[in-house]
């Protein structure tokens, strides 16, 4: 997954150096409007009453809208909510897309396979079926509904009561919101428990031809396996679900009185051994993001041998864990690469088109490194004391092939960060951990709480060697570096910004899953107010199309914005063009001149067009949360709280237009 | 006690009103001043001119009927005083406020020209819906709804989907709607048409009723029957002109004949009478025994079966046959 640079909801609202304030842009966009509504209503009365008359009918339409506003009557808005929700219940599309959905997870469960990571299938899947289907139904229902009064002269009844626009716009839009929000939360349980079935697997231990437990010894040589260090044993479990696991019994040497290991039922044998203590314990090696949960249950009877032993166990395999997760990741604040010379740069070194998202850096003797500046590491984020989840997703780049089941090692280095008023404080520097990386998924490593390491003056005066406690020492001041290298010549390691996180104490999933939701939710309501507003003055077929151009935009938002912000290869239409029949690589600056002004002027305007349409086009990635679900991340506040204010602003300017639409509007023409 | 009520609201809002209007006088219900709409397509080409400079004023009290044929502008009429449609030029004024005003709708009740009307709600939720529109609380509305459905003939089949009803019962349930609010104005925009000559005539004595309780009532109705047996005043236009206005019986008077009706009258006396007109210059039109109308011939028969039921028409052939 790749995750974004997102501002704090402070700076995302007020701005900051690299964000203009959501707030200014709001206000703007609202006198932008006001302005060009002004204008263009006094026109239109102008052209029908001249133009003295018209700015008395422009200033009798603006003084009327408070009193609109102000008295709206809840009794008469519910009212209209309830006949425009029965209504839309009456046109029979909520069945209808409430049988689709039904019929998706009948059958879609059938195409949902691979063992690797199926929550994410699974996920993704209901995720964007109920999104599409929501946005779909609101759409529908909601072009259809103001148009269709009119045409069948309903709306006379309506408006001949002591109604007012702004009543029948709002009680429309809660109407359909209403009706939408109850499908969504019946979809989102179905889709939970939906998910929740299909993943919902248990497996036994397997036997071999003469029906009993075989517990092997580790074969360390077997490609394309990596057993535990301290496995002694292993079998595997039978196949469900399209997988098996590997059980290995592990022999986790212990102090005395060190904390014992957390699921007690998976021991075999507790051998005490002078101050120390031997486990001989079960564990199930996770397979594609999950594992279960072993216990065992020996006959001691006397046999010394442990693979006798486990022939007569007794063992239970508890249901998959692991599916539904919601990870908190705590990302650096801020990273920062050094090339070979170890000059700090922003991006890593190029390594041709995957340069993109990820940056790398050399590996061998070099000072090449990446630095990833961690602030608020504090030990209540975490419920694993002894330990701290690091979690990494590394890209490699190989300049040579070597051995091929080799993976690339990497060295990684803990560091206490004094700056400002702590400048003065002590200075710890850890011993380079290693370790190898894994290619193309989220490696996870348990970091030890204390690390080897020394500690410095802050003048850099060696104080101590040993050992160091990472909360109270490394990041006493909540600030800590991590630095990154590549340990193999000629190799080299990539990474951004979200690839390297520690994983602090997950969050309740159903509240995730419950985040995840409020963001269809948020796009079911400016759909909802788009229809409607739309409604106010399109007839339906239109309403729908304009909808369905908004969506789109909405999603390409981004990809728009880069277009108007100049940064695409290839410039503007025109220049495209001219690139396009004279085959001209889109790299290469075209040849100065006249020509070039007059085609870079005109498409100027054009994406300065394109750069207002993104303004004024809600951008639906931002409130499309399935990503965080579908990968097992908490879809952090700062997030939700700016989807939440985006569609605000969206639905607050959208109620408006359809009001002054409807206000202005003959209904009998 | 709720009419009470009723009336000191109303005369708050008229109070209110004059202050706010100096001009406003409470007896004039509905004013036109130079009212003018024309149609026009998308380009803003005139298509046609619907209504040209009507000047109106409709008192309180009257049963005030626009006449005309199709087309001539009774519709556009009423639709402008509603706000259904906004006037090319000149004003439409509803007790005392701009036809647009939003709060004049609270004393205004329309029964359109066919009902609108959500056709799958029942009669019950149907008003229910649009008392609360009127932002009455639930006690009010549930009383005034159970009172106009059995007003109107529909408490058998007030449960019963609008999509089910016969267009006379749409009617009723159409003007029941247009009353839940008890309004002061009504708009009746052809309030008798698809009605059987019973329900017309109920119809007939439910807008004299109105009248009665001191209601203004503006009807449009090219059946002009109907209107000459209801209406105070009327108006006539044709092509978008006000042709001519006036009190039904000032205008339906023809003040140089004279028609007498007597009963029981000698054929010496008829002679007799004749002769003292050509006495006096005056000259014998016709001499006739009345007939009774249609309607009124077919409600007798209508109201004679329903005291006896089961009785049937004798053919004119069986009849010759019995008395032979």
């Amino acid at each position: 997954m790749v995750v974004n640079e997102f501002p704090q909801i402070t700076e995302w609202l007020f701005g900051s150096a690299n964000n203009p304030s959501a707030i200014y842009i709001f206000f703007l966009l609202i006198l932008a409007a006001t302005l060009f509504g002004l204008f263009f209503g006094y026109l239109v009365a102008a052209f029908r009453h001249g133009p003295t008359e018209a700015f008395y009918v422009v200033a009798k339409v603006v003084s009327g809208a408070g009193p609109d506003w102000l008295k709206l009557s809840p009794r008469r808005t519910f009212a209209i909510a309830k006949l425009a929700a029965k209504e839309a219940i009456r046109r029979r599309v909520i069945l209808i897309v409430f049988a689709i959905f039904a019929l998706a997870l009948l059958f879609g469960g059938w195409f949902i396979t691979g063992a690797e990571n199926p929550e994410r299938v699974y996920i993704n899947f209901v995720m964007f079926g109920t999104q599409m289907l929501i946005l779909m139904m609101v759409m529908l229902i909601s072009a259809f509904s103001l148009p269709e009064d009119i045409k069948n002269r309903t709306i006379y009844t309506i408006t001949t009561k002591p109604v007012r626009a702004s009543e029948i716009v709002v009680g429309r839009i809660l109407g359909f919101a209403g009706l939408g929000t109850g499908l969504l939360i019946l979809m989102g349980i179905i889709s939970l428990l939906f998910v929740w079935r299909g993943l919902e697997h248990r497996h036994q231990i397997a036997t071999n031809e003469n029906n009993e437990y075989e517990f092997v010894e580790v074969d360390r040589n077997e490609t394309g396996r990596r057993a535990s260090d301290d496995a002694i044993l292993e079998t595997r479990t039978t196949q469900d679900s399209g997988h098996t696991h590997f059980v290995e019994v592990l022999r986790d040497v212990r102090d005395k009185d060190a904390p014992k290991p957390v699921n007690m039922d998976a021991v075999i044998r507790e051998i005490p051994a002078g101050d120390k203590t031997i486990y001989e314990r079960l564990e199930i090696e996770s397979v594609g993001g999950h594992t279960h949960k072993i216990s065992v249950e020996v006959d001691s009877d006397g046999t010394e041998d442990l693979a006798e032993l486990l022939k007569k166990a007794k063992f239970d395999i508890s249901s998959a864990r692991g599916f539904f997760r919601a990870r908190v990741p705590q990302y650096a604040e801020k990273l920062v690469f050094y090339d070979r010379e170890g000059n700090a740069k922003s991006r890593g070194i190029s390594t041709g088109d995957q340069w993109a998202y990820r940056g790398y850096i050399s590996g061998g003797i070099t000072l090449s490194r990446a630095e990833y500046y961690f602030d608020g590491i504090e030990e209540g984020l975490f419920d694993t004391s002894d330990k701290l989840p690091l979690e990494l997703t590394l890209g490699v780049y190989r300049s040579k092939t070597g051995d091929i089941y080799k993976q690339i090692r990497v060295g990684l280095q803990f560091e206490s960060v004094n700056e400002g008023e702590d400048a003065t404080g002590d200075r710890y520097v850890s011993e380079q951990l290693e370790f190898e990386s894994e290619e193309f998924s989220v490696q996870v490593k348990a970091i030890p709480r204390t690390l080897p390491g020394q500690k410095f003056s802050a003048s850099g005066e060696l104080l101590e060697n040993g050992n160091f406690d990472l909360f109270e020492d490394f990041a006493k001041n909540g600030r800590l570096k991590l630095t990154i290298r590549c340990l193999d010549q000629d190799q080299y390691l990539g990474m951004a910004k979200a690839d390297i996180y520690f994983r602090a104490t997950d969050k309740p999933y159903w509240w995730n899953f419950f985040k995840g939701y409020v963001g269809i939710w948020l796009q079911m309501m400016i759909v909802t107010c788009l229809g409607v507003a739309f409604s106010t003055f399109l007839s339906s077929p239109v309403v729908m199309l304009a909808v369905i151009c908004t969506i789109i935009f909405g999603f390409f938002s981004e990809w728009l914005q880069k277009l108007a912000s100049f940064t695409i290869e290839g410039g503007g239409p025109i220049e495209s063009f001219v690139r396009l029949i004279t085959q001209e690589n889109t790299s290469r600056p075209l040849p100065e001149g006249i020509v070039r002004n007059i085609m870079t002027s005109i498409d100027s305007v054009f994406i300065n067009m394109v750069g207002a349409v993104t303004q004024v086009v809600p951008d639906f990635s931002r409130l499309d949360f399935s990503d965080f679900l579908t990968y097992g991340y908490f879809v952090d506040n700062d997030r939700l709280l700016v989807a939440v204010f985006i569609s605000l602003a969206f639905c607050l300017g959208l109620t408006i237009l359809g009001y002054f639409c409807l206000k202005t509007r003959e209904l009998a023409a | 006690m709720a009419d009470t009520a009723t009336d000191k609201a109303e005369q708050a809002e008229d109070k209110r009103l004059v202050q706010t209007n100096p001009d406003y006088d409470p007896s004039v219900i509905v004013e036109t001043q130079n009212l003018s709409k024309v149609y026009r397509d998308f380009w803003g080409r005139q298509k046609v001119r619907a209504l040209k400079a009507l000047d109106l004023e409709v008192r309180k009290g009257e049963i005030f009927g626009l006449l005309g044929p199709n087309g001539s502008g009774k519709s556009t009429t009423i639709k402008l005083l509603l706000g259904l449609l906004f006037p090319t030029s000149g004003r439409a004024l509803v007790f005392g406020q701009d036809a647009s005003e939003t709060t004049k709708n609270e004393r205004i009740g329309y029964l359109p020209e066919e009902s609108y009307l959500y056709k799958f709600l029942t009669a019950e939720e149907t008003l229910d819906f649009y008392g609360r529109l009127f932002d009455m609380p639930a006690k009010l509305r549930k009383e005034r709804s159970d009172m106009l459905i059995e007003q109107v003939g529909l408490t058998r089949s007030k449960r019963r989907q609008l999509k089910e009803y016969s267009k006379g019962m749409t009617r009723r349930i159409g003007l029941a709607q247009a009353l839940i609010n008890d309004p002061d104005l009504i708009l009746l925009d052809e309030p008798t048409s698809g009605l059987d000559p019973m329900g017309t005539r109920e119809m007939k004595d439910m807008i004299l009723d109105l009248k009665a309780q001191k209601k203004t009532v503006i009807m449009c109705s090219h059946l002009l029957a109907d209107v000459q047996d209801v209406c105070d005043r009327i108006a006539i236009l044709h092509q978008g002109d006000l042709k001519e206005l006036g009190a039904v019986n000032d205008l339906l008077q023809v003040s140089d004949e004279t028609s007498i009706r007597a009963k029981g009258l000698p054929q010496s006396a008829q002679q007799e009478i004749e002769e003292v007109i050509r006495k006096h210059g005056g000259e014998v039109l016709t001499v006739e025994n009345p007939r009774t109308t249609l309607e009124e011939l077919f409600l007798n028969i209508v109201r004679e079966s329903e005291q006896r039921p089961g009785r049937r028409a004798i053919s004119e052939q069986d009849a010759e046959n019995g008395e032979n």
